[in-house]
């Protein structure tokens, strides 16, 4: 019986019933979690149960990071256009691994363009595949996908790490333009797993939030400075699709805006834990006394002080200026629950500088 | 498997091509006998002049498209001697490949259906014309392989020669390989002239299927879940069709039109690992329509199983795939494979004949991408249409592989480039032939 029709049948018994079999109700786990709280708001919110994760295990390439830790199996949601599904956990899936990649010199976290693993034990290939792009409440922006292994031992990690995709700018100018190749050793257990802190958030599931993300030691979270933080004028704020976008100037010019223009700013981010949406398309247009002096999709760019963002070079932003923000593909990230109904539709946003 | 737990005899025969040698082709022969095919051609010179005149000896479907044959190997060779080879090789090689044409019939017709006997083609890498001080003329295109995007690293092919090998029927690659190894003298009730041994060695073998049913009865792989889920009426790993006939170039296209090698072609082979895992359980099926042929297809749910239903189309044209691919990118965050490589059409026609065919070896799902062209440099053309980087370049969207077609589940392995000669040049041809 599942754990629902349980309920159900207990509701008809009462309270002396329900009192008599509470260890009956504990048939959830971290392998199988609490269904998908069914009246889920278009908006981040708490999932049903948070997950830690083993220790990580790091390499290093030049200035390149990576992390790779491993945690229960998740269900998430894959993300094709606007075209959501939920993958389950399947009876072949024993970890969800994740990697976390950052430049070491500024603690970014990169918005590399894939990494692809082959995961071996004992030289005996286990798993071959390409991580996806994800996104979740306690880790922001990662790689990662539940996999199969082969029992308790240490295995090996190949990861491809592709080059960066987004123009890097200030201190990430001209970095991780090629990908590389990086082993990873890590140690699994099945017993060392079962450690890992799982939590059950029964009261506060389905509602309207996101968990605080994971204090990580020795490695940055990918989250976007607040808005007074960043480096530049701010021009305003829209919010569309649960998502915040905060716009602006950059004091300083990167490089490639020439002497009389000025680098414009849309940095889009999750609600309460302010993580970057990557792998999103977005358009503005910039009009002066009703003429558009500026009318194209925005670049993706990375820079320590900015994080991760849309930008592109326009011809100064003056006083009464309009500049509609116009998203449109969701960003193209796999949510982890609590993720995967926001950022889906989007309107156009209207500010005036 | 029967309810006995051993292997039907299809199976059997099947995983025989896999496995290869004497011992393979015996147990295979064993069980079913061989198959009962007349003998091959007596008027050699009746035969066309291109190797890769197959087509006109493959069964169509009901829409008019070619049906690939089955059963494939891929057989790739090193001359066994140093510098270049000498004409008692060419005479003798020449005449192991004849009785090959000799022992099978290209095609036959058995119960009114039209069934491959044997076709091969024989072709020769850049390596292998290392071998003389003489250069290919300007009139080929065959530069050495290379990596052909960004995000991968195949090993490079530089054996001497590749054979490959086609039938319907399993048996008849086993035995023709074995035969041409020097491993049977006789083939088919036709006596070998000649062998190879002593002249070639054999470097590796792919091997290989195609067709409804195949990929289904061969899916316990690594690279393929548990679960299978892939279809009967599926030809392929990924569940689709290819090969639709306003997908492939013609044979006319991929031929080479001048020079001394004119009748030939090129033939790039590289090597495939398919990772399915995330493409049957973690997409769904309008995900993966979508990113196989183009979003609009997921959209108007334009494919039925396997795609039978398009017909002889991918309906790449018919709905402004390859046109719409830079909107699709910057609206959707998506792009389709189909889509991507029909821009690399000439004049609305694509210019590579495919000649793919999946395959378990090394216990892997995998994909032997076998492609004839004219020139190298369209195979070139028409991955790098399909890598999309150019898309990806322009949106902030899609992905270097990230919902950029299937280059996710795709891990190139290995690529190779060889000349495919016309059928009298193809013995260890000189690079300047008369």
């Amino acid at each position: 019986m599942e754990r629902r029709n349980f309920l159900r049948a207990g509701a008809t018994l009462g309270v002396a019933g329900l009192a008599g079999c509470t260890g009956l109700f504990e048939t959830t786990s971290a392998n199988s979690p609490p269904p998908v709280v069914e009246d889920r708001p278009d908006a981040a919110y708490y999932p049903t149960h948070i997950e830690g994760h083993a220790k990580p295990s790091m390499a290093e390439d030049g200035r390149l990071r990576v992390a790779l830790m491993y945690s229960y199996p998740h269900r998430f949601w894959t993300i094709t256009g606007a075209d959501t599904n939920k993958v389950s956990i399947q009876s072949e899936d024993d970890a969800h691994l994740m990697a976390t990649i950052w430049d070491s010199e500024t603690m970014t976290v990169l918005p590399t363009a894939n990494v692809s693993a082959e995961i071996s034990k004992d030289g005996e290939t286990v798993d071959t595949r390409d991580f996806w792009p994800m996104l979740s409440q306690n880790m922001g922006y990662h790689f990662g996908d539940n996999v199969g292994l082969d029992g308790d031992g240490t295995y090996t990690a190949s990861l491809d790490v592709g080059s960066m995709q987004a123009r890097g700018l200030g201190d990430l100018a001209g970095a991780f333009e090629d990908g590389t190749t990086i082993e990873i050793e890590f140690e699994y257990s099945e017993a060392d797993k079962n450690e890992i802190m799982y939590e059950e958030l029964s009261d506060q599931q389905g509602q309207e939030g996101a968990v605080e993300p994971m204090e990580m030691e020795m490695m940055p979270v990918s989250s976007v400075p607040a808005a007074s933080d960043l480096p530049g004028t701010v021009i305003g704020e829209g919010t569309s699709g649960d998502a915040r976008f905060v716009v602006a100037t950059a004091n300083e010019s990167p490089e490639f805006v020439g002497d009389d223009e000025t680098y414009l700013v849309v940095s889009p981010r999750t609600p309460h834990n302010s993580y970057p949406l990557p792998f999103m398309s977005v358009s503005a247009t910039l009009s002066r006394d009703g003429e558009a002096v500026f009318d194209d999709s925005l670049d993706a760019g990375i820079s320590p002080e900015f994080g991760y963002h849309y930008g592109a070079a326009v011809d100064g932003v003056e006083s009464g200026d309009e500049l509609a923000i116009t998203p449109g593909s969701p960003p193209q990230v796999s949510r982890h629950e609590g993720y995967e109904t926001a950022f889906l539709s989007f309107e156009e946003m209207t500010l005036t500088a | 498997m029967d309810d006995t737990g051993r292997l039907t005899r299809r199976q059997f025969a099947k995983a025989a091509v896999a496995i290869g040698g004497a011992s393979a082709l015996s147990a295979c022969l064993d069980r079913s006998g061989g198959p009962d095919l007349p003998q091959g051609s007596d008027d050699l010179a009746a035969l066309p002049d291109r190797q890769h005149a197959w087509n006109e000896f493959l069964a169509t479907d009901d829409h008019g498209n070619d049906v690939a044959p089955r059963h494939h190997v891929l057989l790739f060779l090193d001359y066994a001697s140093e510098g270049s080879p000498t004409d008692d090789d060419r005479e003798t090689a020449e005449s192991a490949f004849e009785s090959l044409e000799r022992a099978y019939p290209r095609s036959h017709d058995s119960d009114g259906e039209t069934r491959v006997g044997l076709v091969f083609t024989v072709g020769y890498s850049p390596a292998y014309f290392e071998r003389f001080d003489a250069d290919l003329p300007g009139s080929v295109d065959l530069p050495e392989p290379k990596a052909l995007a960004s995000f991968e690293n195949p090993d490079l092919d530089a054996q001497d020669a590749v054979v490959h090998l086609a039938s319907d029927y399993p048996e008849v690659v086993l035995a023709a390989e074995e035969a041409l190894l020097g491993d049977q003298s006789e083939l088919n009730g036709v006596e070998m002239a000649a062998d190879l041994s002593g002249i070639f060695e054999r470097a590796e073998r792919r091997t290989g299927f195609v067709g409804d049913g195949l990929p289904a009865e061969n899916q316990d792989v690594r690279g393929v879940p548990d679960s299978e889920p892939i279809s009967e009426d599926a030809p392929l790993y990924m569940g689709f069709k290819s090969g639709f006939r306003k997908s492939q170039a013609t044979e006319e296209r991929v031929t080479i039109q001048g020079g001394p090698f004119a009748g030939g072609t090129t033939l790039h082979a590289s090597r495939i690992r398919l990772q399915l895992r995330q493409w049957y359980e973690q997409d769904s099926r309008s995900q993966r329509v979508g990113k196989m042929f183009c979003p609009v297809h997921a959209d108007e749910n334009l494919v039925e199983g396997a795609g039978d239903n398009l017909g002889d189309t991918a309906l790449m044209d018919e709905k402004g795939c390859p046109a719409h691919a830079s909107d699709d990118a910057r609206t959707k965050g998506m792009v389709g494979h189909s889509q991507k490589s029909a821009r690399a059409r000439e004049d609305g026609s694509p210019i590579i004949l495919r000649r793919d065919f999946d395959s378990t070896d090394d216990g892997e799902a995998g994909l032997h991408f076998v492609a004839l062209q004219r020139e190298i440099s369209d195979f070139v053309a028409t991955r790098e249409a399909m890598n999309g980087e150019d898309l990806a370049e322009e949106s902030a969207a899609l992905g270097q592989k990230n919902n950029n077609g299937i280059l996710q589940y795709m891990d190139v392995l290995r690529r190779g480039n060889f000349l495919v000669p016309p059928r009298d040049l193809r013995t260890l041809p000189e690079p300047n032939p008369e």
